[in-house]
């Protein structure tokens, strides 16, 4: 009743109530379907999955989504951030910084012929 | 405290010196027509001296010496500050300074007629802004969101899916502010999007309600407000981290800011698979104007938790996402043209921003405090993470962690705030997909 009298008056700011009430009942709406079906509605596809693959388990309750009560999704992002540490560790760093210095020793066999063709020997 | 007063001098400085310098949106002095005929004029019968000087002075007024104006120093000003405030404070540094870059690139006078600027047809800069014009990159940014986007602390407590909800009243709150401000509805729309708290979103729905090529209803043209209220969507997001805390301050108790939320459940493959397929299903039948974002969002989901498509998820959220946002914040930046950008509306749509992202953090806030009069013992949940519903992965879960960190150095709050984080990006496409049914 009240959106049919916003809604005759024409102007725009109850235009605009009318689509702020609407608007976010339907957000409200959309999230609250989306979370009520996480809750009771995917245990249920779960197990009409497992009935269809296994034509086991004819009770809900025996369908765990929480297959381990002991662990919790704070356990799973340790483990994987330990991993992910460890992976990126791995990698071997190189610093790029070359380093062409003077070599200390003055005679060195990998350049032994150039000594030979300037006739001298060091 | 240091950085509000920055910020804020900053913006305030901007408002009062406008009036000053007498920036008026459409006073552009027809520089470029006397400039041609001034280029037709030149005497061929006098002296090589004087024509070289002839040629010089041209040069000259083709420079952006002779053409600049105070509006574009000034800007050009805003694209350095957003480039320092990207590098010095860390904020977004991702959006900030190709944006901040961009703001520069839009601003160097130059003498219109030669394709150069972004809103002349044919220009380089022209061609790259047609993806935000049609509205085209943001879809690009949800796949590599989807794909970046772990879904799971969301499934595990679906009923934290609420929060991201009641933070989008500041969508609706800011819509009804524009309206009262004078703002054609469209336009009212667009920019009450600001308060979704989503770059790609605002963008999205801006370029399809307040393009400057709708027709209204009473003949006229709505205005193009792309430019400003995608400025202010993610300057805002960028200053979420200045913005949040002293709300939940303001609003949660010290005993409240202290509550352990028990750790979630692990969340299994089959469900992470099931969630992007169903959510798809289920949010664009009701709101199928957001089929762009959303479709593309979960899409990039499954590519994430299908564990088949590893490559396609990569991509999308590396190279892709990258390539996208380059090209978004530049144009977005250059798209503030200082004859175009500094009018009345802009900072209007700026002091709305500011308003909204204000009402949408405390929209989550006390929704949560709400939520948890019917919850009992162990299922309460910490009242701060009411605050991330409003969109900006993941800052503003970054944020409500650091804060629950200051009541209780061993209560992380991290993953309990990614849900309602993710939950308030799904929020804000079903708001605009809404608006867009009602409006466009």
């Amino acid at each position: 009743m009240m959106y049919l009298i916003i809604s005759l008056v024409a102007d725009q700011i109850g235009e605009g109530y009318v689509i702020l009430l609407t608007g976010l009942l339907i957000v409200f709406c959309a999230l609250l379907i989306l979370s009520v079906f996480f809750k009771y509605g995917l245990p249920v596809m779960l197990f009409v999955y497992k009935i269809i693959t296994k034509g086991k388990d004819k009770k809900i309750t025996d369908i765990k989504i929480s297959a381990d009560k002991e662990f919790t999704g704070e356990i799973a992002a340790v483990i994987s951030t330990a991993i992910y540490l460890h992976l990126q560790e791995k990698h071997d760093e190189e610093s790029a910084i070359l380093t062409i210095k003077q070599a200390i020793k003055q005679y060195s066999p990998w350049s032994s012929k150039i000594y030979g063709t300037h006739h001298r020997r060091l | 405290m240091k950085k509000i007063i920055i910020i804020f001098g900053v913006l305030s400085l901007l408002i009062f010196i406008r009036p000053l310098l007498g920036f008026n949106s459409d006073a552009k002095p027809d520089k470029d027509i006397t400039l041609v005929t001034t280029q037709e004029e030149t005497n061929q019968e006098e002296g090589v001296m004087t024509n070289a000087f002839h040629g010089i002075q041209e040069f000259y007024n083709y420079t952006g010496f002779a053409n600049a104006t105070l509006g574009h120093i000034l800007m050009i000003l805003i694209g350095i500050i957003f480039i320092y405030l990207g590098i010095k404070f860390d904020y977004e540094p991702l959006l900030l300074i190709p944006i901040g870059a961009g703001v520069i690139i839009g601003n160097i006078p130059f003498v219109a007629g030669n394709q150069t600027g972004i809103y002349e047809t044919g220009s380089v800069l022209n061609y790259l802004y047609f993806g935000v014009v049609k509205g085209v990159y943001p879809p690009l940014i949800f796949l590599g969101i989807g794909a970046m986007t772990d879904f799971s602390s969301l499934i595990a407590n679906p009923k934290l899916m609420l929060l991201g909800a009641a933070a989008q009243i500041g969508v609706f709150a800011t819509f009804l502010g524009a309206l009262y401000l004078g703002f054609a509805l469209p336009e009212a729309g667009a920019i009450g999007i600001i308060g979704g708290a989503d770059g790609p979103t605002a963008i999205f729905l801006s370029s399809k309600l307040a393009n400057g090529i709708n027709i209204l209803p009473d003949g006229t043209t709505v205005k193009n407000l792309i430019g400003p209220i995608a400025i202010a969507a993610y300057s805002y997001m960028a200053l979420v981290p200045v913005i949040q805390p002293p709300i939940m301050r303001l609003l949660i108790s010290k005993e409240d800011r202290k509550i352990r939320m028990k750790p979630p459940r692990a969340v299994t493959q089959k469900e992470k698979m099931i969630f992007p397929v169903v959510a798809l299903l289920l949010t664009t039948f009701i709101s199928p104007s957001a089929l762009p974002l959303l479709g593309m969002l979960f899409f990039g989901n499954l590519l994430k938790e299908s564990g088949r498509t590893e490559r396609l998820a990569d991509t999308a959220r590396t190279k892709l996402i990258d390539i996208v946002t380059i090209l978004l914040g530049v144009t977005v930046g250059a798209s503030t043209q200082a004859d175009i950008f500094i009018t009345k509306d802009s900072m209007m749509i700026f002091g709305l921003g500011a308003i909204s992202f204000v009402i949408a953090t405390m929209g989550g806030l006390l929704f949560a405090k709400l939520m948890n009069l019917f919850l009992k013992g162990d299922n309460r949940i910490n009242p701060l993470i009411g605050a991330s519903g409003v969109s900006a992965v993941p800052d503003s879960a970054r944020v409500v962690h650091a804060e629950g960190l200051k009541a209780d150095p061993n209560n992380y709050l991290l993953m309990h705030a990614m849900a309602p984080n993710v939950s308030g990006v799904i929020g804000s496409a079903i708001a605009a997909g809404i608006l867009l049914s009602f409006l466009a």
